[in-house]
C-alpha cells in the first residue's frame, strides 16, 4: 500500500503502524485538514480490528504543525471513552497514553503504533468495565465465570433502534493449528473464535433465552476446513459460557483433527491420478486441494485441473479442462465449465475413483475439442 | 532427424525423441509418484526471447513467423500458469548480441503481459554472437529479490538460431534459478549446425539450473508443437522428475485402443 501525498512523517507513522500491527488495519477516507493542499494528506480513518469486528478511529494530524501529536475522535457510540482521565487501576494505562502524547516525537516513526496500540488497550479496558456496569444478573455472572480466559475482548452496542446488547469474542483451544499441518502452511497463526452475543436489561424469571453465538476463524483457515461447516453443540437450558465452551471446544479439537487427517486421504487421491494422468504440472502439496495435469487427445493438448474440496470424499472433486492451443485475442484460453457429472462413490479406492474419471474424460475431452476447433481452428 | 548430446551427461538429456512422435507414453525408469508435504514457492519467471532476424523466419504456417508463434505461446502459457495459481509472476527481456530488459518488474498481471508481447519486435540484423551472461547476471540479482519473498525465479529462454552457439560465463557455484530452453531452428544442413547449438544450451542449462531445468527443440515449424513443448515447461520446479522420466502429456484415450502415435486416426470405414 502506497501512501503518496502524505508529508514524510506521516507516511513513515503510517506505514509502521500498518506493518506492525499484529491484525490488519484498514485506512480509509484520507483528507487533508488545510484549507490549501500545500501542505499535503494529514487527516485518515483508522478501521481498527477490535471483537471481531472494526471500532473507526479519526486520526488528525496538521501538516502545518508537524511537532503536535495527532487528535483523534472516537466512534459516536463511545462519547464516554475518555483514555486520559481513565482512573484506578485502569489509569496506569492512562498515563501511559499521556506520556506518548505529551513525550510526541514526529521523526519517530514508531509513535503512532505506540499511540494506536496503548488506547486499544484502554478502549478494551473501558469496554470492560461498561459491560461490568450492566444491571443484569445473567450477565453479570456469565462474565465472571469466563473472564479469566485470556484474550477476550467484549463490547456494549447500542443504537437508536436497537436493544442493548453485549458482545464477547472468545478465543477458542489452545492448540496450535497451524503446527499440526504439515509443511508450514500459514504464516500467521489460525484461530477460530466464538462471537457470544447477550441482549441486556430483559429479566426473566424463567430460565433465560440462549445468546446468540457464531463461530468465526482467520481467513486462512478455509483451506483446511470451513467454519461454515461446522454444527454448534445444542445450548442446553440453563447452561452458561462455563459450561458451554468446554463442551464446544472439545468437538471443535475433533473437527480439527479429522479435518488434517483428510489432507492426507486427498493427498492418496492425488497420487492414485498420475498412473492415468501423468506428473502433475504443479499439486497443492500442503493443503492437497487441488493439482493440475497435462493431458492429449489425438494432438490436442490441454490441462486437466482437479479441484477437491475439504468435503472429499464425501463431495467429488470437481473437473475442468482448459485448452493449450485455442486463446482469444485477449490471450484468455478456451476453458470447459466445471465438470462432475460422472459417477462417484465416496466408497471406492482411489485408484477406483480415478479410473472412473478417466474414462469419463476420455468422452468429456473429445466434447471440448470439438468446441474449442468449433469456435476457432486449432493452431 | 536425432538430435542427441555428443557429451556423456548424468541423465540422458541429449538423446531428444524423434520428432513427430507425440504422447509418449512410456514411464522410462519412472519411480511411483508421492507428494510429499513440503511447502513450494510461488514463481517468479522471467522469459528471455531471441529477438534476432532468426525469429522472422516462417513456420510451417503461411505468414506466421517463430516471433508471432512465440508471442502466442507466452500469452497461452502465463494464462495457464496463472489458473494453476494466481500468485506467479512474469518479467520480460529480450537476447539480441546480448540480453536487456523489456520489462523489467514482475507482475501476475495479464493486461500487463499482453502489452509486453506485443512490444517484441525483432532485430533487423544477425548478431555474430549470442552471450548469455548479462541474462543469468540479471536473473542472479532478481533471483535473490525473489527469495526474500519466499519465491523461486526461473528463466525460460526461447532461442531461434541454428547457426550461433550461445555462450556464457558462469561461476559453477552460482545455481541461483532455474533454467529451461526452448529451442526452435531449421533442419540441419550443411550450412548450419543447430546440434552444436542444441549442446550449448544443454552445456548452459545444466551448469546454472537450480532445480532440473528442461530443454525442448523443434526444427519442423509447427505452431502446435511449440505449444506442446511450452506446455510442459509449466511443471513447477520444485515438483520435476527428471526430464528423461517426464511421460506427459498422456493421452486420453480407452485403454483398449491406444493408438501407436498420438495423431488422430483416420479410421477408414468398414463396409459390411
Amino acid at each position: 500500500m502506497s501512501f503518496d501525498g502524505f508529508p514524510p512523517f506521516i507516511s513513515a507513522q503510517l506505514h509502521y503502524l500498518i506493518n506492525h500491527f499484529h491484525e490488519k488495519i484498514k485506512v480509509e477516507q484520507v483528507s487533508s485538514g488545510g484549507k490549501t493542499y500545500a501542505g499535503g494528506l494529514d487527516r485518515f480513518t483508522l478501521h481498527i480490528p477490535y471483537c471481531l469486528d472494526y471500532v473507526k478511529w479519526d486520526i488528525i494530524y496538521n501538516a502545518e504543525f508537524p511537532f503536535a501529536s495527532p487528535d483523534i475522535i472516537f466512534g459516536p457510540e463511545d462519547e464516554d471513552f475518555h483514555p486520559l482521565h481513565m482512573t484506578g487501576s485502569v489509569g496506569e494505562g492512562g498515563s501511559k497514553f499521556r506520556n506518548i502524547l505529551s513525550d510526541w516525537n514526529h521523526k519517530d516513526p514508531t509513535r503512532l503504533l505506540a499511540l494506536i496500540q496503548e488506547l486499544r488497550d484502554q478502549y478494551m479496558a473501558y469496554q470492560k468495565k461498561r459491560v461490568g456496569e450492566v444491571d443484569d444478573d445473567r450477565l453479570t455472572f456469565e462474565i465472571s465465570t469466563i473472564c479469566s480466559r485470556e484474550g477476550i475482548e467484549m463490547q456494549i452496542s447500542s443504537g437508536a433502534e436497537k436493544p442493548k446488547e453485549v458482545k464477547f469474542a472468545v478465543p477458542l483451544m489452545d492448540m496450535n493449528i497451524n503446527k499440526m499441518v504439515h509443511g508450514f502452511p500459514w504464516r500467521h497463526p489460525q484461530k477460530i473464535y466464538l462471537q457470544v452475543i447477550y441482549p441486556v436489561g430483559k429479566k426473566y424469571s424463567s430460565t433465560p433465552s440462549p445468546p446468540r453465538l457464531k463461530l468465526m476463524s482467520t481467513a486462512e483457515l478455509g483451506a483446511l476446513f470451513s467454519i461454515e461447516d461446522v454444527k454448534l453443540p445444542s445450548w442446553l437450558d440453563g447452561m452458561c459460557m462455563a459450561e458451554y465452551l468446554p463442551h464446544l471446544e472439545e468437538s471443535l479439537q475433533k473437527q480439527v483433527v479429522e479435518s488434517v487427517s483428510l489432507i492426507d486421504v486427498r493427498r492418496r487421491f492425488i497420487e492414485s491420478l498420475t498412473p492415468l494422468f501423468g506428473r502433475p504440472l504443479e499439486a497443492d502439496p500442503v493443503f492437497c486441494g487441488k493439482a493440475t495435469f497435462l493431458a492429449s487427445s489425438g494432438s490436442f493438448v490441454f490441462l486437466v485441473h482437479f479441484l477437491i474440496s475439504t468435503q472429499f470424499p464425501k463431495q467429488r472433486p470437481a473437473v475442468m479442462l482448459q485448452s493449450s492451443q485455442h486463446i482469444s485475442p485477449q490471450g484468455i484460453p478456451k476453458k470447459s465449465p466445471l465438470l462432475s457429472e460422472y459417477p462417484w462413490s465416496p466408497r471406492w479406492e482411489a485408484s477406483q475413483m480415478a479410473e472412473r474419471i478417466f474414462d469419463f474424460l476420455v468422452d468429456e475431452s473429445l466434447n471440448f475439442k470439438r468446441f474449442c476447433n468449433e469456435s476457432q481452428p486449432q493452431h | 532427424m536425432r538430435m542427441s548430446s555428443s557429451r556423456p551427461k548424468e541423465g540422458n538429456r541429449g538423446k531428444m525423441k524423434m520428432e513427430g512422435v507425440e504422447g509418449d507414453a512410456s514411464a522410462g525408469g519412472a519411480v511411483r509418484y508421492t507428494l510429499n508435504p513440503t511447502r513450494i514457492s510461488s514463481e517468479d519467471i522471467l522469459f528471455c526471447v531471441d529477438v534476432d532476424a532468426e525469429s522472422l523466419l516462417e513456420m510451417k504456417t503461411a505468414g506466421v513467423t517463430r516471433l508471432d508463434s512465440i508471442k502466442q505461446a507466452i500469452l497461452v502459457f502465463v494464462n495457464s500458469k496463472l489458473s494453476i495459481n494466481p500468485d506467479h509472476r512474469f518479467a520480460f527481456a529480450t537476447l539480441s548480441k546480448s540480453a536487456s530488459w523489456l520489462r523489467k518488474e514482475f507482475s501476475s498481471d495479464v493486461e500487463s503481459t499482453i502489452a509486453a508481447v506485443r512490444a517484441l519486435s525483432a532485430t533487423t540484423v544477425s548478431s555474430s554472437q549470442a552471450d548469455l551472461t548479462n541474462l543469468f547476471r540479471l536473473a542472479a540479482h532478481e533471483a535473490k529479490k525473489s527469495r526474500a519473498q519466499n519465491r523461486i525465479l526461473r528463466v525460460i529462454l526461447i532461442y531461434c538460431r541454428s547457426s550461433i552457439r550461445p555462450h556464457h560465463q558462469w561461476s559453477v557455484n552460482q545455481k541461483l534459478f532455474t533454467l529451461d530452453v526452448m529451442y526452435l531452428h531449421d533442419k540441419p544442413g550443411p550450412d548450419n549446425c543447430p546440434q552444436a547449438v542444441y549442446d550449448a544450451l544443454v552445456d548452459a542449462l545444466e551448469h546454472v539450473s537450480e532445480y532440473e531445468g528442461y530443454i525442448h527443440e523443434s526444427g519442423h515449424g509447427l505452431p502446435r508443437t511449440l505449444f506442446r513443448f511450452m506446455s510442459m515447461l509449466l511443471c513447477h520446479p520444485q515438483q520435476r522428475c527428471p526430464q528423461d522420466d517426464c511421460d506427459i502429456p498422456k493421452p486420453l484415450v480407452k485403454k483398449a485402443a491406444e493408438p501407436a502415435n498420438g495423431e488422430d486416426n483416420v479410421h477408414a470405414s468398414i463396409s459390411r
